[in-house]
């Protein structure tokens, strides 16, 4: 009976996302019709969540085959791997569809409203797709879906040369990235005989060492660039910015973790691990992706594009629990493996909450101040205040402070690499404790990052005069974005609730694993932590006095302005000091009038950051295709005879070989 | 009498390890007279390590000898060197070509290595692994001070430092050298020490410096 | 009788704070060759900053008058991590040193922001520099407590400073001294003391806390000063019980706690002398080459962190 009903509850899901949500919208052009459309998109996610729930918290398992309608297999389930990333995508896609509600009739006009509602609904649709996915062809049908979707979202938001040629590349990267996927699920065949997904499993022992790596590499690469790891992580900063805000953060929040979903479905669950050094290849991705992230994140003023390296960031830090991981696998310590594993899906899950609600922040801000330059913004806090406390906790989250839900997972990555000493490999026990080093540098260059953030954003005095006459947020937005704060408040004092499935989870894909004992302790420990700070904090604020008004002291000016407040630019200054040799920095300071320099009338400054790799890593690659084609144009002479020759020469060549072949 | 040689015995193993920590603060030192205190501490250290040796091995000789390090190598050459910087009138700077950071780096990977390269073989001779791992890291960051540092002064000191471990290894490995050879060394040391300090004076009488990267002049 | 130990231990900590900032002053002004102030004095400075009134800047939101209580709630739950006399803590044994160290950054978090928030330059100079510094010394910190706990096999600090009291004192091997110079170090920067940042200075060109608390008053300002001394004080105490625990009361009993107070009296007085020292003698450093002396620091950590795999053999 449950079984039957979690089906017809998935399948509703699937109909009202693909079908009847787009259906109504295109159809209709009325406002009721509309608000019928956008209930069932959020209902149906709320359904979804439960199906989620009930696969993820119990015991329930789903499978749905379509083969009978399609040419190639296709089939759709849940395991408990699948509900987490389904739980992941229903728990974020219902705030964001919230907050869409008031942004998208803020922004778009009657026409492309009802389109960018059936788009977001297809978007959602294919992500689902991706991650119930239980055939390969499914698989790669949700997950070219999800690349074309998300790029017609960016194409919505408005039409200039400089977005096509983002978009173009966003593209491009994909469908690269997508064509190493394809390769490393057909890899396979010739031993499954089957793309399912329960076949590729079977068949996966007895696949030869070398191919093996050949599919892991491919996977690595594929996964790698959807998920934005250095230096395949080109099109995330130019993409992720230029979406709507709802979109982007179903891209940053969503979008990528199915990159994730897909690594881990391919490393642990097909191939089971393997020598560690595919360990230490994520394990140094990782940490390249999350130190050059951070840092090219904290040089940035554009608040979306900011938040775009720092999923670079993030990325990097689950790649670090994922790389882990392996090297646990492979030096057999079943138990530990899963710890970093543990760590890795619950940094997913953290991210994806508090990226989404970064990114709504973003578009609030942006809402209602028509900018998300931070140099341009200023004393929000005052004039949104539940905007501000809720991307506050985001701030907090993603920085990794305990309380909230970013300390939890990058706890149990510091205890995995710590955990690493106890292994009885040299290497393993020089290189893991030392990466303890590199993410807490990485959580440091977080925390000056979302205090500049945070500080210029919405604290201080306003920059300019749209932020003077900023307006608190809709009912809606406010409701959306709340909802994440909560979630991310509840993870972070309460871990206990997702780390219990998500022990049982990692016991599936890792044989012989129990349940870490770090799992255990830091949801003793975290509650008395929050009695000690929050108990003490409540004294301190109920035993002080009240507090007087008064002007801050301007060194003996009548009035200081908010020109005088430190600049986005100006915080990070010492940091992109220290750290020149990343950016290698060009410099130019220009005074006017020349001729007299210590009089000017104006200085401008202006300091751009030349290390690329469009220059030294993509530049060779680029030229070699242009010449490939080149090359090729000689054989497009338009000469119709040529053409015939051609098709005669194949046609040739094609009996040749079946006589040969014989 | 048994307390007394696990003492010495836990002295001359432990003791030794303080010998890297003079020498990761030498390479960070910014100051040539910094870098002289360290020395004259890295060879306190080592003189207490000659004594404990005596005491372990009662040989009356080691009293000697580490009488001779205390006078020279703790106070005379140190007392040398602050004058010569006092007479010399050059900048205070040891002008090196690495940053700290780096030199520490540096100076760590050198001592893993000559730790890492000990500790391979020292279960099979009987040797305090961490002593003989100290006296090639002094060896080594010896060389690497004289490498790396532009002052004349500071290849000196490089020089010495280089000393103090060929002397440590001898100690750890043949329990004490003869005494006469090891006077014969000290004055070695000394004539050297002598000579480099008329030509660090010709240097800047003739340079009026005493960065020796700009000797390349003199190239014909 | 262990809880009300632990309890003791943190009143210790926190209650001891001032007398700490102010014996180490007194030792200064000593150096100095001057009177100085009574070692009292910072209790009385607490108390009149008590009584007086707080200001709020006009531009100030929520974050600003709530930083420093934060500053203090957080500073509090890092003491709870903290051995005295006994090897254990209130939470010693449930949490492992990322907590002391985390707790501590999200209080450092709140009173940056509370400094942004003030709308003037000063706030926004401190928080920037503290930025920078606090970033840098964030490694360094974890990896001198990582080596430690490897070599103890134990995460939870009260573990960590049992096995140290199980050896003797001879036993200490390259690691403790890697790892005690680079977290010697990193209490320097991570308390403002001298060579990264002076505690007495009102310089713009070089201050990063006082920048910070620039602004607050009152009570307020109260909070945020007596934080910071129970910060100096337990990271003083950390830095005893991990290195040279030898002396606590094992076994819980009247006499033999009374005899660890005394001894830890004894040590703590040898690190003021030392704190003092190193103020007096070492000149503050530029502020870019803070990022040398950390760098150092987390140098010697990383290495103190290699030597285990050496040392345990």
């Amino acid at each position: 009976m449950q079984v039957v009903s979690i089906q017809v509850a998935f399948g509703f899901l699937l109909a009202s996302l693909g079908l009847l949500a787009p259906l109504v919208l295109i159809a209709s052009r009325t406002k009721r019709a509309r608000a019928f459309a956008i209930t069932l998109i959020v209902g149906s996610n709320v359904v979804g969540w439960f199906v989620a729930a009930l696969c993820f918290w119990g015991e329930s398992k789903l499978a749905l085959t379509f083969s009978g309608f399609t040419p190639f297999p296709f089939a759709l389930g849940l395991d408990r791997l699948s509900a987490f990333f389904l739980l992941l995508i229903c728990t974020v896609a219902v705030p964001v569809a919230i907050f869409a509600v008031s942004y998208f009739d803020k922004h778009y006009g009657e026409q492309r409203r009802n389109w960018i509602w059936a788009f977001f609904s297809l978007f959602l649709l294919s992500m689902i797709t991706v991650v119930t996915a239980s055939t390969g062809f499914a698989f790669l049908v949700g997950w070219e879906l999800m690349t074309l979707l998300s790029a017609g979202l960016i194409l919505m938001e408005g039409d200039s040369a400089e977005r096509r040629h983002n978009v173009f590349i966003y593209l491009l990267m994909m469908h690269a990235g997508a064509a190493a996927v394809v390769a490393s699920f057909f890899l396979f065949l010739p031993y499954s005989h089957s793309l399912d997904f329960a076949g590729i499993r079977a068949a996966s022992p007895v696949v030869p060492a070398g191919i093996r790596v050949l599919i892991f590499l491919l996977a690595f690469v594929g996964f790698g660039t959807k998920a934005g790891i250095i230096p395949l992580h080109l099109w995330l900063p130019r993409a992720h910015p230029i979406a709507p805000s709802p979109a982007s953060a179903l891209m940053s929040g969503v979008m990528l973790k199915t990159a994730v979903y897909g690594f881990v479905r391919f490393a642990f669950d097909f191939l089971g691990g393997g020598p560690s050094w595919f360990g230490y290849v994520v394990l140094v991705a990782g940490a390249v992706s999350g130190l050059l992230g951070v840092l090219y994140a904290i040089a940035e003023h554009d608040l979306k594009r900011l938040l775009a390296y720092h999923s670079v960031e993030n990325i990097g830090i689950i790649y670090l629990g994922l790389g882990t991981s392996l090297v646990f696998l492979a030096n057999h310590a079943p138990v530990l493996a899963a710890l970093a594993l543990i760590a890795a899906l619950l940094h997913t899950l953290n991210h994806a909450l508090f990226k989404s609600l970064l990114f709504l922040g973003a578009g609030a801000i942006s809402n209602a101040t028509h900018t998300v330059d931070l140099e341009e913004l200023g004393g929000l806090q005052r004039r949104m205040p539940v905007t501000g406390t809720a991307f506050l906790i985001a701030c907090c989250s993603i920085v990794g402070l305990p309380l909230f839900n970013g300390f939890i997972s990058e706890w149990l990555t510091f205890r995995s690499f710590l955990a690493g000493s106890v292994l009885l490999n040299t290497k393993a026990q020089i290189v893991l404790p030392l990466m303890v080093g590199v993410l807490a540098l990485i959580g440091g260059l977080a925390a000056a990052c979302f205090v500049k953030v945070f500080g210029v954003a919405f604290l201080g005095r306003p920059r300019s005069s749209e932020a003077e006459h900023a307006v608190e947020a809709p009912l809606l937005m406010r409701g959306g974005m709340t909802m994440l704060a909560a979630a991310c408040l509840l993870i972070g004092i309460l871990p206990g609730v997702l780390l219990r499935p998500l022990a049982s989870l990692t016991q599936v894909l890792i044989p012989g694993a129990g349940v870490p004992d770090e799992t255990v302790s830091i949801a003793r420990i975290i509650p008395w932590i929050a009695a000690i700070i929050l108990g003490v904090t409540a004294i301190t604020a109920l035993t002080t006095r009240v507090q007087r008004m008064a002007p801050t002291w301007g060194c003996g000016l009548s009035q200081l302005t908010s020109r005088m407040q430190y600049t986005s630019t100006a915080f990070s200054k010492p940091i992109r000091f220290v750290f020149s040799s990343v950016y290698k920095p060009d410099r130019k300071l220009d005074k006017l009038p020349t001729d007299k320099p210590y009089f000017p009338v104006s200085i401008s400054y202006r300091s751009v950051r030349t290390t690329s790799y469009e220059k030294a890593l993509y530049r060779p690659f680029v030229d070699l295709i242009v010449s490939a084609a080149h090359q090729l144009r000689r054989l497009q002479t338009g000469n119709i005879q040529v053409y015939l020759l051609y098709i005669f020469l194949t046609l040739v060549a094609l009996l040749t070989f079946l006589r040969f072949q014989r | 009498m048994g307390l007394v040689a696990i003492a010495t015995g836990k002295f001359l193993s432990s003791f030794s390890v303080f010998l890297f920590l003079t020498v990761l603060l030498m390479v960070v030192a910014r100051r040539i007279s910094t870098s002289v205190l360290l020395f004259s501490l890295q060879s306190a250290i080592i003189t207490a390590e000659v004594f404990a040796m005596g005491v372990r091995e009662k040989l009356a000789a080691a009293y000697v000898v580490g009488a001779l390090v205390l006078l020279i190598k703790v106070i005379a050459i140190p007392y040398a060197f602050f004058r010569l910087v006092d007479r010399l009138k050059s900048p205070r700077d040891v002008k090196a070509s690495t940053t700290p950071t780096q030199s520490v780096f540096i100076a760590g990977a050198m001592i893993y290595l000559s730790y890492a390269a000990v500790h391979s073989f020292g279960q099979t001779v009987h040797v305090p692994e961490d002593a003989l791992a100290a006296a090639v890291a002094l060896i080594l960051t010896g060389s690497f001070l004289m490498v790396s540092r532009k002052k004349a002064l500071m290849q000196m000191l490089g020089l010495l430092v280089l000393e103090n471990g060929i002397f440590l290894a001898a100690l750890i490995t043949t329990f004490g050298m003869p005494l006469v050879i090891e006077i014969g060394i000290f004055f070695d040391i000394l004539v050297g020490l002598l000579l480099m300090g008329i030509f660090t004076f010709r240097i800047r009488d003739t340079f009026d410096h005493l960065d020796v990267s700009k000797l390349r002049r003199l190239r014909g | 009788m262990t809880t009300v130990i632990n309890v003791l231990q943190a009143l210790i900590l926190v209650l001891g704070a001032p007398l700490v900032s102010g014996i180490v002053s007194k030792i200064k002004a000593w150096i100095q060759r001057r009177q100085g102030a009574s070692i009292w004095r910072p209790y009385i400075e607490i108390a009149k900053l008590f009584r007086k009134e707080d200001l709020v800047p006009p531009s100030a939101s929520w974050v600003f008058r709530f930083a420093p209580k934060v500053l203090f709630g957080t500073t509090i739950c890092a003491v709870a991590f903290v051995p005295v006399v006994h090897p254990s803590a209130l939470l010693a044994s449930r949490g492992d040193f990322f907590f002391l160290v985390y707790v501590l950054a999200l209080g450092r978090f709140f009173l940056s922001l509370g400094a942004l928030d003030g709308g003037s330059a000063f706030g926004g100079m401190g928080a920037s520099r503290e930025a920078l510094v606090s970033t840098l010394a964030e490694a360094p910190f974890l990896l001198g407590l990582v080596a430690i706990s490897i070599l103890a096999a134990h995460a939870d600090i009260a573990g960590m400073v049992m096995w140290t009291l199980q050896r003797n004192v001879f036993d200490i091997s390259a690691v403790h001294i890697l790892a005690f110079t680079s977290l010697a170090m990193v209490v320097l920067a991570e308390t403002g003391r001298m060579p990264v940042d002076n505690p007495t200075t009102h310089l713009e060109l070089t201050m990063i806390h006082e920048g910070m608390v620039l602004e607050y008053s009152g009570p307020s300002l109260a909070l945020v000063e007596w934080a910071s001394a129970v910060k100096l004080h337990a990271l003083l105490a950390l830095l005893i019980s991990l290195f040279g625990p030898w002396g606590m009361a094992s076994t819980v009993s009247v006499w033999g706690t009374g005899a660890a107070l005394l001894l830890y009296l004894a040590k703590v007085t040898v690190l003021m002398i030392l704190l003092a020292l190193v103020e007096s003698v070492v000149a503050k450093l530029r502020m870019y080459l803070v990022p040398d002396f950390l760098g150092v620091a987390a140098a010697v950590s990383a290495l103190a962190v290699i030597f285990t795999t050496l040392v345990k053999g």
